[in-house]
């Protein structure tokens, strides 16, 4: 598990500094405050199933949880693009941690910092499949806050 | 004899070598480690508490405001020019920011105790394209009564040059230069000494 966040982080970094030689001093990489661990999984073909997409939180930052407490704030969310072959159910997404900044403790927020799991049931049929999805996210460290980013995903399993 | 001698020179000719090799070593380190020390992080570490904003690096420090001309909420347009005379703080805030939030209220409460100063504090909303309505909630429930501008790319790129950090304030004199840029939220007494210096400073 650490090694594929170590792979995904090595390969982050390697695209980004590739895409700042591209595009130059004008436009800086955009760093990733969250990344993604893929790897191969096996559900029953035909049958319910459950996929589990591995995510982590860069060391230092918090994003808001899916149910945020404030309806200002952003929710992580994540948008799957249909696939045939593959049954999508509805996503169940962690319960998020309560966070305060020291300067005001009485504000608590709903947080996923370090590793969070999204689920999602599938019925697929049998064979490889890859599924197109996109986390959308809202990171902060202790003091201050960066855009909304939208982080691909690819999800791939197989049905047997 | 002489190959002994030669042999006692070779040595003391490696010893040397080696020895400068270690000071010279030894001192980039301590030069990396007094560097390391000057370092102010702008992202601080998950396990460390809440540190006092950053005076963030910024090419604008000690130069004048940059121009802008911005629409406000109610669609009329605001200049750096019409706050000509007046110390200014220019705060950059977004609607998803929660310590943006946070220090707000602490703003407003400034622009207030300070109005008799001449102060102005303007609210400049990085994340504009959630339009006025949503801005307006934001304010409202903050009780932020300064005014709130909506940001363009000309400003960012004039103030913030590529970076996203909210909040992000500029405190500029009455003579119209940005003597302190903070990133990041800090506490409310060293915002207050801030704002204070703003007023103080740009009197001759």
């Amino acid at each position: 598990m650490i090694k594929h966040f170590a792979i995904v982080a090595a390969l982050t970094l390697c695209a980004n500094s590739a895409y700042a030689q591209i595009a130059g001093l004008d436009a800086p990489a955009k760093q990733a405050y969250v990344v993604y661990a893929a790897e191969p999984q096996v559900v029953p073909a035909g049958k319910p199933g459950t996929l589990e997409l591995h995510f982590r939180v860069v060391q230092g930052f918090h994003v808001n949880s899916h149910t945020p407490k404030s309806e200002l704030l952003i929710p992580t969310t994540l948008t799957l693009q249909p696939a045939g072959g593959v049954k999508a159910g509805a996503l169940q997404f962690p319960a998020g941690k309560p966070y305060s900044f020291s300067y005001d403790p009485s504000e608590k927020l709903d947080v996923y910092a370090g590793d969070f799991t999204v689920k999602l049931p599938v019925v697929a049929a049998a064979g490889e499949h890859a599924l197109d999805a996109s986390l959308r996210y809202q990171a902060c460290d202790n003091a201050a806050c960066y855009p909304p980013r939208n982080l691909p995903v690819k999800v791939l399993f197989t049905a047997k | 004899m002489r190959k002994v001698f030669l042999l006692l020179a070779m040595a003391a000719g490696i010893a040397l070598v080696a020895w400068s090799g270690w000071q010279n070593w030894h001192q980039s380190r301590r030069a990396a480690q007094a560097q390391q020390a000057k370092r102010v992080d702008l992202i601080p570490d998950a396990s460390s508490s809440a540190t006092d904003p950053s005076e963030a690096e910024s090419p604008l420090r000690g130069k004048p405001a940059p121009a802008f001309t911005l629409i406000d909420l109610s669609g009329k347009k605001v200049s750096l020019s019409d706050f000509k005379g007046h110390p200014l703080v220019l705060n950059f805030w977004g609607t998803y920011c929660a310590p943006c939030k946070l220090e707000m209220p602490w703003l407003e409460e400034f622009s207030k105790k300070y109005a008799s100063t001449g102060l102005e504090v303007v609210g400049v909303t990085y994340d504009s394209e959630v339009g006025a309505k949503t801005i307006t909630q934001n304010t409202e429930k903050l009780g932020v009564t300064y005014p709130i501008l909506l940001s363009d790319p000309t400003i960012e790129k004039a103030y913030l040059s590529d970076s996203e950090v909210l909040p992000m304030s500029f405190y500029v004199d009455k003579a119209g230069t940005v003597i302190e840029v903070t990133a990041g939220l800090g506490a409310k007494d060293e915002l207050e000494a801030r704002v204070k210096e703003a007023i103080a400073a740009g009197d001759q």
